[in-house]
């Protein structure tokens, strides 16, 4: 099975989970051989040797009955090994095949048995030891069964989600109309998904199991005490350890090595059934970069799920790919550029006197891989500019960078970013915090992961307030009422005390908007902020921040992959392909005559207003993800204009548009 | 939050009952007679049946289970065998101990479980995550009563710094209970110390990572500021878990009794266990269940305050 081989794989990658293995496997060995490989029997008193400290004839001395330890601390790992699986088995033969019923029936017997399950968690685990030694008796029997019936109520638990979750997938039902019986249907597949978890909890359990049969011995109710176990041997050293401190040493130790053992090991399964070894950064960054490979540029209509379609029968199914964003999600129809700026004239991306100004931009992960090369962009006092783009064009690692908030592993590799001249990169993390929000304030996309779901907004609103101006907390929270007040929210003060969760997305998005607001920016950058919004409360939100525009003297860098809030709300408008500036204009500009064969697809795969074609038009393949971009032009492979000079080298962006044809191409609707 | 309490008391209450039913029946499990098993094989009939009748088990068990009912609902647990004195009055004299020490064994886990899992949790993957983690590891799996050998070992005997043997209740003299505690409780304490470091550890690392914590940082708000914000979100999960970690706490704090002698629940239950002595086992159970439904009730309740989305409304 590829599966398990991929698992082994990633378990040879991992020397802690190695190492833990080995020990066990030694482990076991010594205490098949133990008669052999122990220098003297485990019961073999000698009188003249009583509590010994270590020597060449006592390795780890002798107990009160001149016993040699170190042999019977071979002979205690036989006892610990045996109990812990005999009594993990317990535990699953009763938990497992509980688990499986609940979650498969469920109904009322699931309810039944959660309720029973939530009762055995009154009663701690060691206590539930007690009782049953002290119904059944001591003996190797009974000790398993008391250890196994502490765990048998999470193997059920767990087995019960498992199957609770595989239950409602595709495949047991398909399998159930093919003909197959319930049980088999629950032993052929939800058993093989139960595998990993049921691996990772025996491996720890086991763990526990020796921690408790030690107690339990340590306590005088494990097995008779002629047998060795450590536990035992740490009772008796309870006793005599005045006089002979080294004698709880060696067993304690045999404990602590293997449950840590049996812990790491779990440890290791785990890590290697969530997907190897765990690199954190990088691997973030990696999979954040190649998501947009799988987000076809489409407006096709979600005719068929994809996933139902291609369900393998025998693994769990990847995890569905993020979200595509079409190219033109929103409105049905575009409608005509509302805010027509013909006063200001469309090229020169760069000149002087720009509030904030990105130039020759690129942002890099560790490994030197590009995700957004060579980015100009000027955003002129007042204005509202949108940066459009596809997910997987780079627009938001853009305008993260302008504000200093890169996620981990992925930095500023060159260029330049000022604000009101002055120079952003290479500012430490605390002259930054002076520039965040007091120059430059941003809105994210989910309003309600963008705020504290445990803090009031009040709380939240006067932090970010007081982090700016001095003032009194009652002055902070007036301020905080009259912002809400100013974005639109209802009954400000009594909000103030109001939890996130209690807002509608529409009004959590204001309040965001009016915590950006507190400390006055002089630029907002709204990061896809209406995108988790229904058009209408988009379309408000987009009315309140052009009103904000213009009564706060506010410039706003609107970032979105949606061609209606450009039209509704923009001046001008940057197009970004696979990490490039593919063009510039004015909106309405843009809108009438694109000049990349980009822009131009990107409009022809909205649905216009006119609803003449009865299928809606698409680019054909997907946007290159980073480090797989062309030498020439990124766009070329997808491009209906496209001549062989395009894929000679990279193209410049000439007059604010990146084509080498961008002259003679006559483009628009 | 008085609805909040309710509706959680409304769930403790059958819960508790629950487990006094299960209790009652833990009698009928015996193989064979109880009686026979109490006294040993080689009693004659005559105490066997007068035993019997003491128990109460030549009567109808439905009738048994209401007396229990209503003698458990009024404090009356029946009476020691081997003692004669009432169940409840031997409970009640040893829950003290039991009491100190599993509250000594919570403090030192939740502060040093917390303390450390936000020193490893805001900077994951660094040197001192790294530490942590290993320690935390090792922690786990290191028997408590083993280590509160060790620490008898070094800190009492060696270097003399603590009493051998510590429990004085709080009422004769509050420092040297305060001074007894010491060591019990970081024995106690560690197993639980290591489960809730890993835990804050983790939510605190993931709650560096929300989008909240952009928006602040965003904000220009200081460090200092925001990580108080991801620690206040950290701690939901964390309470959530801390339940099952405290259930564990006081099931390890009966073997920890032993080893430090302190007079309590724990050390009653042994002997009784040992001596076979079922009426007091049973009461011992009923009451460290009852416990750990409470410190559950105080926790969820707890939670609920943290937590503004699980509130009735």
């Amino acid at each position: 099975m590829t599966t398990s081989r991929r698992l082994l794989s990633r378990l040879r990658g991992q020397p802690v989970t190695l190492a833990a293995l080995a020990f066990l496997a030694l482990l076991a060995v010594v205490a098949v051989a133990a008669p052999l490989l122990a220098p003297y029997e485990q019961d073999r008193t000698d009188f003249d040797a009583l509590l010994q400290g270590p020597s060449g004839e006592h390795w780890l001395g002798t107990d009160d009955l001149g016993r040699d330890t170190f042999s019977r601390i071979l002979h205690g790992a036989r006892v610990a090994l045996l109990v812990a699986v005999g009594s993990v088995t317990v535990s699953m033969l009763i938990g497992v095949p509980l688990g499986l019923l609940l979650g498969y029936r469920g109904g009322w017997s699931d309810r039944i048995g959660s309720r029973f399950l939530d009762i055995a968690d009154a009663l701690p685990g060691m206590l539930l030891g007690f009782a049953v030694i002290a119904i059944l008796g001591r003996g190797l029997g009974n000790l398993m069964l008391a250890i196994g019936l502490i765990f048998c109520g999470s193997f059920a638990r767990m087995t019960r989600a498992v199957t609770l979750a595989e239950r409602e997938k595709l495949y047991v039902d398909a399998a159930r109309v093919g003909g197959l019986r319930t049980s088999a249907i629950l032993f052929r597949q939800v058993l093989p998904n139960l595998a990993g978890p049921l691996a990772v909890q025996a491996a720890i359990f086991l763990g526990s199991a020796i921690m408790v049969e030690s107690a339990l011995s340590f306590l005088g109710l494990g097995l008779d005490t002629s047998q060795a176990s450590w536990g035992g041997m740490l009772g008796a050293a309870s006793e005599d350890q005045a006089t002979q401190p080294f004698l709880p040493f060696p067993p304690g130790v045999a404990i602590v090595l293997t449950v840590l053992a049996f812990n790491l090991v779990g440890d290791g399964i785990s890590a290697a059934f969530a997907g190897g070894a765990v690199r954190p950064a990088r691997g973030r960054a990696r999979r954040r970069r190649t998501r947009p490979a799988v987000a076809p540029l489409t407006t096709a209509p979600p005719t068929t799920a994809p996933q139902a379609a291609a369900f393998p029968a025998g693994p769990p199914p990847p995890a569905p790919p993020a979200a595509a964003f079409p190219a033109a999600s929103l409105p049905a129809a575009i409608p005509s550029p509302a805010i027509p700026s013909p006063a200001i004239p469309s090229p020169a991306i760069l000149e002087p006197g720009g509030v904030l100004e990105l130039r020759d931009v690129t942002v890099a992960l560790d490994s030197g891989v590009p995700l957004v090369r060579d980015v100009s962009i000027s955003l002129r006092r007042g204005e509202v500019l949108g940066l459009l783009g596809e997910s997987g064009s780079g627009k938001s690692m853009t305008a993260r960078a302008a504000l200093g908030l890169l996620p981990p592993g992925i930095s500023l590799a060159a260029g330049s970013i000022r604000f009101e001249g002055r120079e952003l990169a290479g500012l430490s993390e605390k002259e930054l915090r002076g520039i965040r929000g007091n120059g430059i304030a941003v809105v994210f996309q989910d309003p309600l992961a963008a705020l504290s779901p445990v803090h009031t907004v009040g709380k939240q609103m006067c932090d970010v307030i007081r982090t700016h101006f001095r003032v009194s907390a009652a002055q902070a929270r007036t301020k905080a009422a009259s912002l809400l007040e100013r974005v639109g929210v209802e009954d400000p003060e009594r909000r103030l005390g109001d939890h996130p969760h209690q807002f509608s997305g529409g009004m959590a998005q204001r309040v965001a908007i009016a915590m950006a607001l507190a400390t006055e920016p002089r630029v907002l950058i709204a990061d896809e902020a209406t995108s988790a919004l229904d058009v209408t409360t988009q379309s408000q939100v987009l009315d309140l921040l052009l009103d904000l525009r213009d009564s706060l003297d506010m410039t706003i860098l609107i970032i979105t992959h949606d061609l209606g809030v450009v039209a509704e709300s923009c001046d001008r408008v940057v197009v970004m392909y696979a990490g490039e500036v593919v063009e510039v204009a004015g909106t309405s500009v843009l809108f009438d005559r694109p000049r990349h064969p980009y822009t131009a697809a990107l409009l022809a795969a909205n649905p216009s207003a006119d609803g003449k074609a009865d299928r809606l038009p698409t680019i054909p393949g997907r946007v290159p993800p980073a480090g797989e971009w062309p030498s020439g032009c990124h766009f070329a492979n997808r491009c209906s204009f496209a001549v062989p000079q395009c894929s000679t080298g990279a193209v410049p962006l000439d007059e604010d548009v990146r084509c080498v044809r961008a002259t003679e191409l006559v483009l628009g609707r | 939050m008085s609805r909040l309490i309710a509706y959680r008391l409304a769930l403790a209450l059958p819960q508790l009952a629950a487990v006094s039913l299960v209790v009652f029946l833990l009698t009928y499990l015996i193989p064979g007679s109880p009686a026979a098993a109490i006294l040993g094989e080689r009693a004659d009939p005559e105490s066997i049946a007068r035993l019997e009748a003491q128990l109460g088990l030549d009567r109808n068990p439905l009738v048994r289970l209401g007396e229990w009912f209503s003698g458990a609902a009024a404090g009356d647990l029946g009476t020691s065998i081997s003692s004669a004195l009432p169940v409840t009055d031997l409970l009640l004299t040893r829950l003290p101990a039991t009491l100190s020490l599993a509250f000594g064994g919570m403090v030192v886990a939740t502060a040093a479980g917390i303390g450390l899992g936000v020193l490893a949790g805001v900077r994951p993957g660094g040197p001192r995550d790294r530490i942590i983690t290993a320690g935390t590891s090792v922690g786990l799996s290191v028997p408590e009563f083993w280590f509160g050998l060790i620490l008898t070992l070094l800190f009492a005997v060696e270097l003399r710094w603590v009493p051998v043997v510590g429990y004085v209740p709080l009422t004769t003299d509050p420092a040297a209970w305060a001074r007894g505690l010491i060591l019990p409780s970081i024995a106690l304490g560690i197993g639980a110390a290591a489960l809730i470091a890993r835990q804050t550890r983790g939510a605190m690392a993931e709650a560096l990572t929300s989008r909240y914590v952009d928006t602040l940082t965003a904000a220009g708000v200081p460090r200092r500021k925001i990580i108080g914000y991801a620690f206040k979100n950290a701690m939901v999960p964390v309470l959530a878990t801390m339940g099952i970690t405290f259930r564990i706490l006081f099931a390890t704090s009966l073997v920890v009794e032993v080893v430090f002698a302190f007079p309590g629940v724990g050390n009653l239950l042994l002997t009784s266990v040992i001596g076979k002595d079922f009426p007091v086992v049973q009461g011992g159970v009923l009451i460290v269940a009852a416990l750990v439904i409470a410190v559950n009730l105080l926790i969820d309740v707890g939670y609920g305050l943290l937590n503004p989305r699980v509130r009735p409304q």
